[in-house]
C-alpha cells in the first residue's frame, strides 16, 4: 500500500506518537527552562514497564483488552516515578547552576538509564518482542492496524483531558502561572515545586502512553529505542514552539507527514533518486528542524520570547 | 576557611587525634609504619605466580609491591619533614600534618587493595602467605600513626576527620630563588611527570593500573593539601613559555622512553582525542556552547583525508593528495559543516544548539552509513568504510615504517604520535592564543552573560559562530590524522555514546571531567577517559553505567571539573585587579563561593 492516503496515515500516526513525547518536553521546557534529555529515555523506560507487566506479573493468555489497560498502568508508574525521580535527585539541585549543568546531567541520566535496561532487564540487550495488535481494518483505501487505532484514540484523549486540565483546574492555571513567571507565581503562594514534579509526571505518563503505542504497533521495544524517538519527539516540539503544549501536538504531525512523505516521494524528485526511503527518513527530520528554526525560530506557534537575563 | 571560622574559642584545643592513643605515639607509629610497609613489599605475598606481576619472591618487589614501595615512602619522607629534618623542610611548607593522613591513607589503601585483590582472584585468604599478612599489618600501622595525630576536635568525627585532610591555610611564600633553579624545579618535575605518566601508560594489566590510580590519587592530594602544588602552579605562573616547552619535550621523549609500539599507539590515540577534546573546549569551555555532536566533526576531517589518501576504495582513488594538503581539506570540510550547522542555530537560545548539533551527529552517521551506491550515493562506501588508507610520507619520511633515530627504534605509531604531539602543539597554541585574545574574552564575556555581553558591544552571533568553526576545524585536523593511524575509516566510531573513546558523550565528558576552560583539564580528562576503557577490560561492559553517573555525581558535587578553571585564573593573575574582590569573597567562607558560582 503506498498511496498518498495511506502515507498520509502513516505520517498521522507517527506524528501523534512524537506528539505525545513532545508534551513531556514541551511542559519541562516551559516551565523550568531545561531540555530534558532522559525524556526519551523515560519513553523507553515506559515501555519496558508496561512489558514487565505483560509478561512478568499477567497470567499467560490474558486477553488484550484486558492487558492493555494494565500495561498502560504499569508502565505509567514506572515512566513517572522515574521521570520524578530525575527531577528531585538530579535536577532539582540543580535549579539556579549554569545551563550547561543540568543538561550533562541530562545526559548522564540517559546514558545511565539506558545501561541499567540494557544490564539488568532480562533479553534486552537485543530487541525484545512485545505483544502486538495487529488485527488489521480496510478503510477505502487506507489499512490500519488495532494498534494505530489505540495510538490515535489515546492521542486524542490524552490532549483532550490534557488542555481541559490546563485550562480549567486549580493546578493547571497554577501551571500557567508557573510558566509565566516562576519567582511571582511562588509570590502568589504556588508550590512551584510541586507544579514542577506534576509537570514531570505528566510528561511521563504521556510518554509512556506513546511507549505501548509504540510496542504495540512494531511488536518489539529495545534500550535504544528512546534516544532517536527523544530526539525527534524534541524536534517537534520545536518545530510546533516549545513551551506550547499544543504546539507539541502540531509539531508532532507535522513532522511524523513530512518524515513519512520525504520517504515515500522524494526519490521521485530528479537527481536525489538515492536519497529516498527509510534510510533517509531521519536526516530529513533533522533538515526540516533547522529550515524552521532558521525561518521561524520561535516555531510555528510560539511566541516571539525575550530571552530570560 | 579563615581561623576564625574553625577554631574554638578556647586556645587550646583538645589536641587528641581521631583514634584515642596518646599523640607522642603517633608520628614514631607513622614512621616505623612507612619503612615496615615498604619492607614488606620485598617479602612473598602470594604463593602462585597466577596473581599477575609474580609477588611470590622474596628479596625483590614486583609488580603492584612496588606501589607499596613508593607509597611507604612516600609517607616515611612526609614524616621525617614533619620532624624537621634538614634538607625535606620543603616537603612540608606550612607544616601540617594533612599531607602525613594522606600518604599513610595511600599507602594502605594501595596495600589492602593488592591484599584483597589476591584473596578475591586466587579465592581466599589462604593463598597470602606471610608476607602478605605482615604487609597487611605494616601497612595499618602508619593510618593508625595517623589516626593518632593531634587534631583539633570539632565534636563530629566526620567533621573532625575532613579537618585533618584539610589543605594548609597559609602556605608560606617560598624563598627567592634564582630563575635557573626554578627552572631546574620545573624539569625535574616535569621529568617525574612523564614517569609516572608513563608507567601509568604501560600498566601490563587491570589490577595495576587501579592501584597506580590509588597511589597517584592519594600522592597528589597529599602534595595538594602541602601546598605544593600551589607553590609548582605559582613556578609555572613565572615561567610559562619554559614550562610549555618542557612540557613539549617531555611528550616527544615518550616514544623513546617505550620498546613496545603498543604503547605509543596508546600515546597516539590519547593524544587524537585529547586534542579534539581540547577542540571542543573552544566551545563548550569558552564560548559556553554545548555541542553534543563534535565526534562528527572529526569524522567529517577523516573521511575527508579518506577520501584524498589515494586508497584504492575510495571513490576517488586516482587522487592522492601530500599530507599537508588533505590536512586542510580536512579542515577545511569540517570548517564548512561547522559554519552550516552554525549559522542558523547560533542566532538561537543555546539549547537549541545541543539539539541540533545531535541531529548533526546522527545525519552524519546515517549519512555515511548509506552512501555505499545502494541506499545512497556512493561516496562513502557505507559501513565498511575505506579501508587501506596508505601511511603518510612527508618529505620521504615514510610514516609505516620503523626509523631508527640515536640507537632508538621509533615504530608506525611512535611517528604518528609524534606527528600528534605536533598538531597538539599547534591547537595548544591556537586554544592559548585565542583565550587570551579579543575574541577569547567575548566568549567568556558570552558565556558568563550574554545579555549583557551584547549590551556591552560584543557580536553574539559572529563570535559564537567563530567559536564553533574553529573547534570544527581543529577536530577536523585531527581527524586527518587519525584516518592514517588507523588505516581505515568506519561509520561506527562516530556516534553519540558508546563503550569506547571518541564519541561525543565521551569527548563532552573528557572537558567537563578534566574542567571547562583550562589546557591542562581536558587532556588530563582525555588520558583517563581513554585510559580506563583500555586497561579495565572487565568493566567494559557496565562503563558505559558507571559513566553515566559520573557525570550525574560530577555535576552534582564538583561541576567545575577536576583541574577548576577559576583558582588557575586567581593563580596565574595573584595581583590582577580584576580577581581581587572575588579573592576576598573566596576568603570569608563556603557559601560566598557558591554565590560566586552560581553567578558565573
Amino acid at each position: 500500500m503506498n498511496t498518498l492516503p495511506q502515507q498520509l496515515a502513516n505520517g498521522l500516526l507517527l506524528g501523534s506518537m512524537y506528539g505525545l513525547i513532545a508534551i513531556g518536553y514541551t511542559m519541562v521546557y516551559g516551565i523550568v527552562q531545561l531540555i530534558n534529555f532522559a525524556h526519551g529515555e523515560i519513553f523507553m523506560t515506559g515501555a519496558f514497564g508496561a512489558l514487565t507487566v505483560y509478561f512478568y506479573i499477567l497470567p499467560d493468555g490474558t486477553p488484550m483488552a484486558v492487558a492493555v489497560p494494565l500495561m498502560l498502568i504499569g508502565g505509567g508508574i514506572v515512566a513517572i516515578l522515574i521521570a520524578v525521580g530525575a527531577e528531585r535527585f538530579a535536577y532539582r539541585p540543580l535549579r539556579g547552576a549554569p545551563r550547561l549543568a543540568p543538561l550533562i546531567t541530562a545526559i548522564g541520566l540517559s546514558l545511565a538509564l539506558q545501561e541499567v535496561v540494557r544490564n539488568f532487564y532480562p533479553g534486552a540487550d537485543r530487541a525484545r518482542a512485545f505483544p502486538g495488535l495487529d488485527a488489521t481494518h480496510d478503510l477505502g483505501s487506507i489499512t490500519i492496524k488495532d494498534a494505530d487505532i489505540f495510538l490515535i484514540v489515546s492521542a486524542v484523549v490524552c490532549m483532550a483531558a490534557l488542555a481541559y486540565f490546563v485550562r480549567k483546574s486549580r493546578t493547571g492555571r497554577a501551571m500557567q502561572a508557573t510558566a509565566q513567571d516562576p519567582d511571582t507565581a511562588q509570590l502568589m503562594g504556588i508550590d512551584t515545586n510541586r507544579i514542577i514534579v506534576i509537570a514531570f509526571a505528566i510528561g511521563g505518563f504521556f510518554a509512556a502512553v506513546a511507549a505501548v503505542a509504540y510496542g504495540l504497533k512494531y511488536g518489539n521495544v529495545d534500550y535504544r529505542m528512546g534516544f532517536l524517538m527523544g530526539l525527534k519527539a524534541f524536534t517537534a516540539a520545536v518545530l510546533g514552539g516549545i513551551g506550547n503544549i499544543y504546539g507539541a501536538m502540531l509539531g508532532g504531525l507535522v513532522l511524523g507527514i513530512a518524515e513519512t512523505l520525504a520517504s515515500a516521494y522524494i526519490d521521485e524528485i530528479p537527481g536525489m533518486q538515492q536519497l529516498g526511503g527509510q534510510s533517509w527518513a531521519n536526516v530529513w527530520a533533522f533538515c526540516l528542524l533547522i529550515i524552521v528554526l532558521l525561518v521561524r525560530p520561535q516555531g510555528l506557534l510560539g511566541e516571539r520570547v525575550a530571552d530570560r537575563a | 576557611m579563615t581561623d576564625t571560622k574553625t577554631t574554638p574559642v578556647t586556645p587550646a584545643p583538645t589536641t587528641r587525634g581521631v583514634l584515642p592513643l596518646p599523640t607522642a605515639a603517633a608520628r614514631p607509629l607513622l614512621l616505623a609504619g612507612g619503612i615496615a610497609t615498604a619492607a614488606s613489599a620485598f617479602l612473598a605475598w602470594t604463593w602462585t605466580a597466577e596473581f599477575p606481576g609474580d609477588l611470590t619472591i622474596n628479596g625483590y618487589p614486583g609488580g603492584l609491591q612496588w606501589l607499596t614501595v613508593v607509597a611507604g615512602i612516600l609517607t616515611v619522607l612526609f614524616t621525617l619533614a614533619s620532624y624537621d629534618i634538614r634538607g625535606l623542610g620543603w616537603l612540608l611548607p606550612a607544616r601540617n600534618t594533612a599531607p602525613l593522613v594522606l600518604t599513610a591513607l595511600g599507602a594502605f589503601a594501595t596495600t589492602w587493595f593488592t591484599i584483597i585483590a589476591i584473596s578475591v582472584e586466587l579465592g581466599g585468604l589462604a593463598n597470602l602467605e606471610p608476607g602478605g599478612w605482615i604487609a597487611a599489618i605494616a601497612a595499618a600501622l602508619p593510618l593508625l600513626g595517623a589516626l593518632a595525630l593531634p587534631q583539633e576536635n570539632t565534636g563530629n568525627a566526620k567533621e573532625t576527620f575532613k579537618a585533618s585532610i584539610a589543605k594548609a591555610e597559609k602556605i608560606p611564600a617560598p624563598a627567592a630563588v634564582s630563575p635557573w633553579i626554578e627552572r631546574l624545579v620545573i624539569t625535574v618535575v616535569t621529568a617525574i611527570g612523564l614517569g609516572v605518566f608513563t608507567y601509568g601508560i604501560d600498566t601490563e594489566y587491570g589490577e595495576l593500573f587501579v592501584g597506580y590510580l590509588i597511589t597517584v590519587v592519594f600522592a597528589m592530594w597529599a602534595l595538594h593539601t602541602a601546598g605544593l602544588l600551589d607553590r609548582f602552579s605559582r613556578l609555572v605562573a613565572h615561567n610559562r613559555s619554559f614550562t610549555l616547552a618542557m612540557g613539549f619535550v617531555a611528550a616527544i621523549a615518550f616514544p623513546f622512553t617505550q620498546t613496545d609500539d603498543h604503547y605509543a599507539n596508546i600515546g597516539v590515540n590519547i593524544l587524537i582525542f585529547g586534542t579534539v577534546a581540547l577542540g571542543l573546549n573552544i566551545v563548550v569551555g569558552l564560548a559556553g556552547l554545548l555541542d553534543l555532536g563534535y565526534v562528527a566533526f572529526l569524522g567529517v576531517g577523516a573521511y575527508t583525508a579518506a577520501l584524498v589518501s589515494g586508497s584504492e576504495f575510495s571513490r576517488f582513488s586516482g587522487v592522492q593528495f601530500p599530507f599537508w594538503a588533505s590536512a586542510l581539506t580536512g579542515a577545511a570540510a569540517s570548517l564548512i559543516f561547522g559554519v552550516l550547522i552554525g549559522a542558523p542555530t547560533l542566532r538561537l537560545r543555546g539549547d537549541y544548539l545541543a539539539i541540533v548539533t545531535l541531529g548533526f551527529g546522527e545525519i552524519f552517521r546515517i549519512a555515511v552509513n548509506n552512501m555505499d551506491g545502494d541506499s545512497g550515493p556512493d561516496i562513502t562506501n557505507g559501513p565498511n568504510g575505506i579501508p587501506s588508507i596508505p601511511d603518510l610520507n612527508f618529505l620521504g619520511f615514510n610514516f609505516g615504517q620503523s626509523h631508527d633515530i640515536g640507537g632508538f627504534t621509533l615504530g608506525r605509531f611512535a611517528n604518528y604520535y609524534l606527528l600528534m604531539v605536533l598538531i597538539m602543539a599547534i591547537v595548544v597554541l591556537v586554544y592559548t592564543r585565542a583565550a587570551d585574545s579579543r575574541i577569547g574574552r567575548s566568549w567568556i564575556a558570552i558565556r558568563e552573560d550574554e545579555t549583557a555581553a551584547t549590551a556591552m558591544g560584543i557580536n553574539g552571533f559572529r563570535v559564537k559562530l567563530i567559536a564553533f568553526a574553529l573547534g570544527a576545524a581543529l577536530a577536523g585536523l585531527a581527524g586527518t590524522v587519525s584516518a592514517h593511524v588507523t588505516y581505515s575509516v568506519v561509520p561506527t566510531p562516530y556516534q553519540f555514546a558508546g563503550s569506547t573513546p571518541p564519541n561525543s558523550a565521551f569527548l563532552l565528558a573528557a572537558v567537563v571531567l578534566g574542567g571547562m576552560g583550562t589546557v591542562a583539564g581536558p587532556l588530563l580528562g582525555a588520558a583517563l577517559l581513554y585510559l580506563l576503557p583500555e586497561k579495565l577490560v572487565f568493566l567494559q561492559d557496565k562503563s558505559l553505567l558507571a559513566f553515566g553517573i559520573a557525570l550525574i555525581l560530577l555535576m552534582r558535587f564538583r561541576p567545575e571539573g577536576v583541574i577548576a578553571n577559576r583558582r588557575q585564573q586567581l593563580e596565574f593573575h595573584e595581583t590582577g585587579q580584576l580577581d581581587v574582590p572575588e579573592q576576598r569573597i573566596d576568603d570569608t567562607d563556603d557559601t560566598a563561593v557558591s554565590v560566586t558560582k552560581a553567578g558565573a
